[in-house]
């Protein structure tokens, strides 16, 4: 139909609109975005989206961007899993046979069985990311694993997203705000974070700060797309954020830019450190009380007093000392012990923090560090969010434990616009789940899925972690690829030691090609789902906007299937369709979830029960609470052991943090576990996300990839001209891990000996090889196995640390 | 009635939604682009810029596509939107030439992304082969009571529509309390060529500095 319009616009806004139904849902990639959408469906298909742009809070309105804007493409991709597929001839080498499900199910269950009969149930691992799946679809798979006594790795400490720096200075291991809260910020520091690119439905509330007056800083190596709202970009040497942080932090004391009164109350700064043993001091050693307790010196009554990490109330006349060192005695003996503030004082005070030295590493002038400084401390409130690129690093967790340290000391938490935030996956369980996910208060044999690519543990490997005595010898993957955002030749050698390899989704992507098996999912707009997420504080739900299509089954299908032929006692434990599912899941789900309804989110997105705004750390700054804010779905208490203190700590007196003279924060140099051999190599590579994909999904997406043409890596043209390299060559990236091919783009906005290649694309795009071939292989942080809770405390990954050269590719005639 | 469209590029952070909200609405064929988002890099290491330029039809008033058209299959309403007639258009291409912003498509035949999607179809089967196309500024959406597909998406509220006759619409109140608050006028591009055109663009309020001096770096080591 034309009109005066004379052009055919999409049927529900404007053309023949018989038979047109209108279904509100919510995407659930695995961006955290969690955007509305309202799709229009025609004879079954998908025929329009807008966002649905019905958050209450309308400064939300409208939520969504072009990955889900796009998703009819991958919905109706050639590349869907189409049925039920089992491998014919070697792993990897693309011959399937399409057999029924009844075939497909009773194949896994019966190598399962056979697997778990020959070396226990824990040597099957599951694994799975967001894509496609959330508390009722992933769930299905946890609760399965449970049942099983199988092994189960969270994604997100493998993915790197969790910040051990968080963790081990406030318990958890992130905070993020809800995202309006930016647009309050007088001064945004975005620290190696690209939220222009990488949250965009969000990224409204950094534009609209800085339409009002508020600066915005960008701390990365590449004038990154955020960099376009940079009042001052600061292009950092690699892997010196830690040492930029720490620098900042002289200035504030150097300045008397201290909230004293902050520290004291919030963290570990007044706790009394033994000299000798480098213990805190335990009250029960100078008979104050109980060995939990703490001890610091209060100067009203020049007494030492014993704090528990049971509230952060204290009496208002108390003053806790930071400075000054003092002599207690325990056992008969005379011990010299000294508040943590000190301590760390003793650290800053090295020339290598003052901004001179500083200014020779992070290649940022002194003066500039000097101003970011006084900046961030008194145009306030001032928003520093961290991003992937500081923390993908072996050393992350010092460079976020120095960067939390200047919210510290500055009293720079709990406020709208005020905070330190990280948002990096959907790590943060919005609700309780453990009603569905652990029947019976049970849990899966948890391990880290590091040492499953490791092929074994390391020496140092937590004490808790169960590796199965006989290895792994069964892997079931549920959207997750692998063999594209974390290939390594580790990878391939584990999966090299496995009898059974079954891959379940919507996209026949890589790492299925790798399979035994692979397990046509439906995409998230073909079933039901429940969705939260940790930036944006709504409970939303999906609901099958289309059948779904194919042959594809919902995983819950799956795992009740899988379930009956595993072991029949396990049957009634999925004998509850979807929706009672997510009934269950509010029902049991907590205060946040308290009152909401299956019913209400039939209708719409429902704000969770949280503060409005969502802030971090409210309950710690005004409430007294102590630390940590709790993590779903570990219960209460479970992260206590590595913050026994209850405050913001900043001296870790665990033996890894002794051996390692990590104690206090200091700065590390980023590369100084590489090898010589990788040391070697001159160019730092880095793999920002970008707004073409999230991880890998959408790499085939047709329309994107018609603007996002080919890979390319970015290049400075100073390094391009010494490798007689011109824009558009192919070229190759190498070092002694791998190889893979693709073509230069020549750029001034990528920083000199810096060089940059978009993280996922599926290698069937690049010239050759595999992107992530040349990242260096796993190599886990002692230190950050020094306890053991899933996706709070947990090895991280050392992604942004690889080096690599770069030779442009002759191609012979 | 003068329908015209402002983009902030304050606003603006070049995340390309309005460049696939209009897919979606429009059903472009490939390599079709009503709205594009032109990434600008300015400048030398490390005093280097980012710009986004959203671009799309300028719905001109003094529109060259229209005048250069010999089949006069080219049109303008009552509201100033420039129309390409589908149903006149022979393909001669005047148009596309004359257009000084490059935003006219033609091509012998239309590619398409997915053969078999059935999403897919539904747009196929409407856009014709060999006619040329441009953003309508949703004149569809617009004879329905509702603003441009890509105006409603963009999800940081950088583009403002509406009648810049009428000194209450959103456009117009939006000029007045910027020019009030930033000081800013908006502008056209090549406004000297004189084809007035309606698509306006507010400048970003920021000026990006960089630390300038570097005082660690020596030559090759990074």
């Amino acid at each position: 139909m034309t009109t005066l319009a004379k052009w055919p616009g999409r049927i529900p806004d404007t053309g023949d609109s018989t038979g047109v139904r209108y279904v509100r849902t919510v995407d659930s990639p695995n961006c955290t975005g969690a955007c509305g959408w309202i799709a229009a469906v025609k004879d079954g298909v998908i025929v329009d989206l807008k966002q649905a742009a019905d958050y209450s809070d309308t400064s939300y309105n409208p939520r969504g961007c072009l990955r889900g804007m796009s998703m009819t493409q991958l919905i109706y991709h050639p590349d869907r899993v189409k049925k039920p597929l089992i491998r014919v001839g070697r792993r990897g080498e693309g011959n399937w046979r399409e057999v029924s499900w009844e075939e497909a199910l009773d194949f896994v269950a019966e190598k399962m069985k056979s697997i778990a009969a020959r070396y226990g149930p824990e040597s099957i691992l599951f694994f799975n990311q967001v894509t496609g799946t959330g508390y009722v679809q992933k769930g299905a798979q946890t609760r399965l694993a449970t049942l099983m006594h199988a092994s189960y790795a969270t994604a997100y400490d493998f993915n790197g997203d969790i910040s051990m720096g968080y963790t081990e200075t406030l318990g958890i291991d992130s905070i993020e705000s809800e995202s309006k809260a930016w647009a309050k910020a007088k001064t945004i520091l975005l620290w190696g974070s690209n939220v222009l690119q990488t949250r965009i439905p969000d990224a409204r509330f950094i534009v609209q700060a800085q339409q009002r007056g508020s600066k915005v800083v960008v701390i990365s190596p590449r004038a990154d797309q955020s960099a376009k709202a940079a009042d001052f970009w600061l292009p950092i040497r690699p892997g010196t954020d830690g040492l930029l942080a720490l620098s900042m932090a002289r200035v504030l004391i150097e300045e008397g830019l201290i909230n004293e009164a902050f520290t004291r109350k919030y963290t570990d700064l007044p706790l009394l450190v033994r000299d000798d043993t480098g213990q805190r001091l335990r009250a029960s050693e100078v008979s104050l009380g109980a060995l939990e307790a703490f001890v610091a010196f209060d100067e009203t009554t020049q007494a030492l007093v014993a704090l528990t990490a049971e509230t952060l109330a204290r009496p208002p006349q108390e003053r806790l000392a930071l400075r000054g060192s003092f002599q207690v005695g325990i056992d008969g003996k005379t011990v010299t012990v000294r508040p943590v503030y000190e301590r760390l004082l003793a650290q800053l005070l090295q020339t290598q923090y003052t901004p001179e030295e500083a200014a020779k590493v992070t290649d940022i002038p002194a003066q500039t560090i000097r101003q970011l400084a006084r900046t961030y401390a008194t145009q306030r409130p001032a928003q520093i969010i961290v991003g992937m690129g500081v923390n993908h690093r072996y050393h992350g967790d010092l460079a976020i434990r120095a960067i939390l340290l200047l919210g510290a000391l500055t009293g720079g938490f709990g406020q709208p616009g005020q905070s330190i935030d990280v948002y990096s996956g959907q790590h943060h369980f919005r609700i309780n789940v453990e009603s569905w996910w652990y029947p019976e208060g049970k849990r899966p044999n948890m391990v880290p899925a590091h040492y499953f690519v490791m092929g074994g543990p390391t020496p140092t490997m937590n004490p808790k972690i169960h590796y199965p005595a006989e290895g792994f010898k069964g892997f079931f993957f549920s959207h997750a690829n692998p063999f594209t955002t974390e290939r390594s030749t580790d990878w391939d050698r584990a999966i090299e030691r496995l009898e059974l390899v079954v891959a379940c989704d919507f996209m026949m992507t890589p790492s299925c090609e790798m399979a035994d098996v692979v397990l046509p999912a439906p995409t998230f707009w073909e079933k039901w789902e429940l969705v939260g997420t940790g930036c944006h504080p709504y409970l939303q739900i999906q609901q099958p906007i289309i059948a779904p299509l194919y042959e594809s089954r919902s995983e819950l299908w799956m795992m009740r299937e899988l379930a009956k032929r595993i072991d029949p006692a396990f049957a009634p434990y999925f004998d509850y369709t979807e929706p009672e599912v997510i009934q269950m899941l509010l029902r049991e789900g907590g205060p946040e979830a308290e009152g909401i309804t299956f019913e209400q989110l039939l209708q719409g997105p429902v704000r969770l029960k949280v503060p409005d705004p969502d802030v971090p750390l409210l309950e710690q700054i005004q409430h007294d609470k102590p630390f940590p804010p709790r993590a779903y779905p570990h219960p209460q208490g479970a992260q206590r052991p590595f913050l026994q203190s209850g405050r913001m700590e900043f001296y870790k007196e665990e033996a890894a943090f002794q051996q390692t003279e990590e104690t206090v924060p200091v700065y590390k140099d980023a590369w100084d576990h590489l090898s010589a051999p990788e040391r070697a190599y001159p160019l730092a590579l880095v793999t920002p996300h970008s707004k073409w994909r999230v991880h890998s999904t959408h790499s085939n997406n047709p329309w994107l990839r018609n603007i996002n043409r080919k890979p390319v890596i970015e290049i400075h043209p100073k390094d391009a001209a010494v490798r007689h390299i011109e824009e558009g060559d192919l070229v190759e990236v190498y070092n002694d891990h791998g190889r893979f091919q693709l073509w230069a783009r020549l750029t001034e906005s990528v920083r000199p000996g810096v060089v940059a290649v978009d993280h996922g694309w599926w290698s069937r795009f690049l010239a050759a090889g595999d992107y992530h071939s040349v990242v260096t292989p796993e190599r886990v942080n002692p230190v950050q196995e020094a306890y053991y809770l899933p996706a709070v405390y947990a090895p991280g990954q050392a992604w942004k640390d690889t080096r690599v050269e770069i030779a442009k590719v002759v191609q012979s005639s | 009635m003068k329908l015209g469209f402002l983009v902030d590029l304050q606003r603006c952070i070049g995340c390309d939604m309005c460049t696939i909200a209009c897919k979606q609405e429009n059903g472009t064929p490939a390599d079709v682009f009503f709205a594009r988002v032109l990434n600008v890099e300015a400048g030398e290491y490390p005093s280097v810029r980012r710009f986004y330029l959203p671009v799309l039809c300028n719905q001109c008033e003094d529109a060259p596509c229209l005048k250069a058209c010999p089949n006069k299959a080219i049109f303008r309403r009552e509201d100033g939107i420039v129309i390409i007639d589908q149903d006149r258009c022979k393909g001669a291409g005047a148009c596309v030439s004359a257009c000084p912003y490059g935003n006219i498509y033609l091509t012998s035949e239309n590619q398409w992304y997915t053969p078999d999607s059935p999403h897919e179809a539904v747009a196929k089967e409407r856009v014709k082969d060999h006619v040329a196309m441009k953003c309508t500024y949703c004149a569809q959406r617009v004879d329905n009571g509702l603003e441009p597909a890509c105006v409603v998406a963009c999800p940081t509220d950088a583009r403002i529509f509406g009648d810049l006759d009428d000194p209450d619409s959103k456009i117009s109140r939006y000029i007045a309390e910027q020019k009030e608050s930033t000081d800013r006028e908006p502008f056209g591009l090549l406004e000297q060529l004189g084809t007035q055109p309606k698509t306006r663009y507010l400048a970003p309020v920021n000026k990006p500095e960089v630390c300038l001096e570097t005082e660690g770096t020596k030559e090759g080591e990074y």
